[in-house]
């Protein structure tokens, strides 16, 4: 039970990072291959404020978030200039820039020996030891973003979106700037990733940069194209399908040294097939031009 | 010196990857991916090889080296083609986007890399069995032979492809259908028949870059990411498409690393590479030789 209540709660985070992911990439249309950089950037400055400042979690999820936020920003300059695979490439390099600052910075983040003993959340003096209390934390994240993350995408704001992605010269016609657009999606994505890296590290207690790797980035994407592009009920589909199913391999009793393996294989597998067969997703709408 | 000589083999290895890259892209147009998991394989099968060889008692390193280089070689060119036919046919005949392509490719690349874990283990293997010989001085610089081998060897191979592209009646075949495959049809070329070729020599050239590196470090069967995400920073810093440029890319890109570590901690070579790369994209996306062979697209 405790382990079923475990999944539940990893798939929780997942919904968050697959939703914002799609924000980025289904809506807007901007192939985004660094998600893992800036849930990275937000799990790193929170252990690291409650850990060496001994600020709350409270604290260092806001400044998570935000610093995540810029690091969207920052991120967001390539996106203003490249297209299509260039601009997919770009983000894959920044993804493995930001995994090289947490794994060499060693002064900063202890490189890959990681941070241990990050403390947990605490609501109103109750600390959250139990996992099914974190689970209703996140199911609260969860709800939140989905929220804000609908209200986005079902406005004029979220038309728009759609509007660029389909013809961005139209829109610049139409006298929108589309690039300042741009920007906002990445910054908006970038923050619920960083608040998704923030409830990773309490829940864990522990990090280090191999969470953050390009492999993690190309998971999230997969979540949201098997889901669906431009669906939010498609990404939580697809984070908990995803995060579910390769458990399963668990029940087969195999060694973990054949089971990472192979549940790295499926899920290369199941882009290639999505690729061919139906790059939209399961309820999605858009597929990549 | 020894940084000239890593940054020498360095800019060979990321050259040879570069340029199967760009063989590639010229024809197919979009980023192989996969490329990396080709790398990977070819030097596994080679590690294997060299491994059998010398279980049923043959004797002669440079023999058993030779015969495991050739069988890296055309494990990788014929997987090359594998993922040609099974994957990227079908979707070239569907007109899929790029982006949808290198996607499929990643997945590609994935399975690979995690197949050859399955069979191997996570665990670092080493082909260099041999006792290690102290090495040349050269102008101040150390260089074993098993080093200069491996930038003879790269060399000659380089230049064999020059010639191979430039006067073949293939290598015209080959530059006809990058150019347009339309028109290459047209004058009695088979655009798919070279698209075989050009996967069978591109991915040939990845395996003996795998390799030749694995006689100077351990191979994993992570390898390959970073290998082509060096070939294509590569090809991209030199001018994509431009085979002089990935040789020249693949030389900037090697000395670029090896010397920007020479104060810091080697574990920033990576990021000095993607550092280098975000530049590149941002002010000159079309490299240093500048030939522009991807249209805009709107």
């Amino acid at each position: 039970m405790e382990y079923l209540i475990h999944i539940l709660v990893i798939s929780g985070i997942y919904v968050i990072l697959t939703m914002s992911l799609n924000l980025i990439v289904g809506y807007t249309g901007l192939p985004a291959l660094g998600h893992a950089a800036f849930s990275c950037i937000g799990a790193y400055t929170s252990a690291l404020l409650t850990l060496r400042l001994g600020l709350s979690p409270w604290i260092g999820l806001i400044a998570g978030i935000f610093l995540a936020v810029i690091t969207g920003l920052i991120s967001s300059f390539p996106a203003l200039r490249l297209k299509g695979d260039y601009l997919a490439l770009a983000t894959l390099g920044f993804n493995v820039i930001i995994y090289g600052i947490a794994k060499n910075w060693v002064e900063l983040t202890r490189g890959p020996m990681g941070l241990p003993g990050i403390p947990s959340f605490s609501i109103f003096g109750l600390k959250l030891t139990e996992t099914w209390q974190y689970l209703l934390l996140v199911l609260f994240f969860d709800i939140l973003s989905f929220i804000f993350l609908w209200r986005i995408v079902d406005s004029p704001f979220g038309r728009l979106l759609k509007g660029i992605r389909e013809d961005e010269k139209a829109i610049q016609m139409l006298g929108v700037n589309t690039v300042k657009y741009k920007v906002m999606v990445f910054m908006v994505g970038a923050g619920f990733a960083g608040l998704a890296g923030v409830l990773y590290a309490h829940y864990i207690t522990f990090i280090d940069p191999s969470s953050f790797t390009i492999m993690e980035s190309i998971t999230i994407l997969l979540m949201v194209i098997f889901g669906g592009m431009a669906n939010l009920y498609g990404s939580i589909i697809g984070a908990v399908s995803l995060v579910v199913l390769p458990e399963l391999l668990r029940f087969l009793g195999l060694p973990s040294s054949v089971a990472a393996p192979l549940k790295q294989m499926i899920y290369g597998l199941l882009l290639v097939v999505l690729m061919l067969k139906r790059p939209q997703g399961i309820l999605g709408e858009y597929r990549f031009k | 010196m020894n940084l000239l000589t890593y940054s020498i083999i360095s800019a060979a290895i990321y050259s040879l990857i570069a340029l199967g890259f760009t063989l590639i892209y010229r024809t197919v147009k979009f980023f192989h991916l996969a490329h990396g998991g080709v790398y990977t394989a070819g030097t596994y099968a080679a590690y294997t090889t060299f491994m059998l060889l010398q279980k049923i008692g043959s004797d002669s390193l440079i023999f058993n080296l030779i015969i495991a280089t050739l069988v890296g070689m055309l494990v990788a060119g014929v997987l090359g083609i594998l993922i040609d036919r099974i994957v990227y046919y079908p979707l070239r005949k569907m007109f899929a986007s790029d982006l949808i392509l290198l996607l499929a490719s990643f997945g590609v690349f994935v399975f690979i890399q995690n197949f050859i874990q399955l069979i191997y283990g996570a665990q670092i293997f080493t082909i260099r069995t041999w006792p290690v010989k102290e090495g040349h001085h050269i102008l101040g610089a150390v260089i074993t032979d098993v080093q200069i081998a491996i930038i003879i060897t790269s060399f000659v191979v380089m230049l064999l492809l020059w010639l191979f592209v430039q006067n073949t009646k293939f290598g015209k075949a080959i530059r006809a259908v990058s150019d347009d495959p339309v028109g290459a049809s047209v004058v009695g070329i088979n655009p798919e028949k070279t698209i075989i070729i050009v996967f069978f020599i591109g991915s040939a050239l990845a395996g003996l870059a795998g390799t030749l590196i694995s006689l100077e470090t351990n191979i994993e069967p992570s390898m390959g990411f970073n290998a082509i995400l060096k070939g294509i920073i590569a090809a991209i810093i030199g001018g994509i498409g431009s085979f002089p440029g990935a040789v020249l890319g693949g030389f900037l890109l090697g000395f670029a690393e090896n010397f920007g570590v020479w104060k810091i901690q080697a574990g920033w070579k990576d990021t000095i590479a993607f550092a280098i790369l975000i530049i590149f994209l941002l002010f000159k996306p079309e490299g240093i030789l500048g030939i522009k062979i991807k249209t805009e697209k709107d």
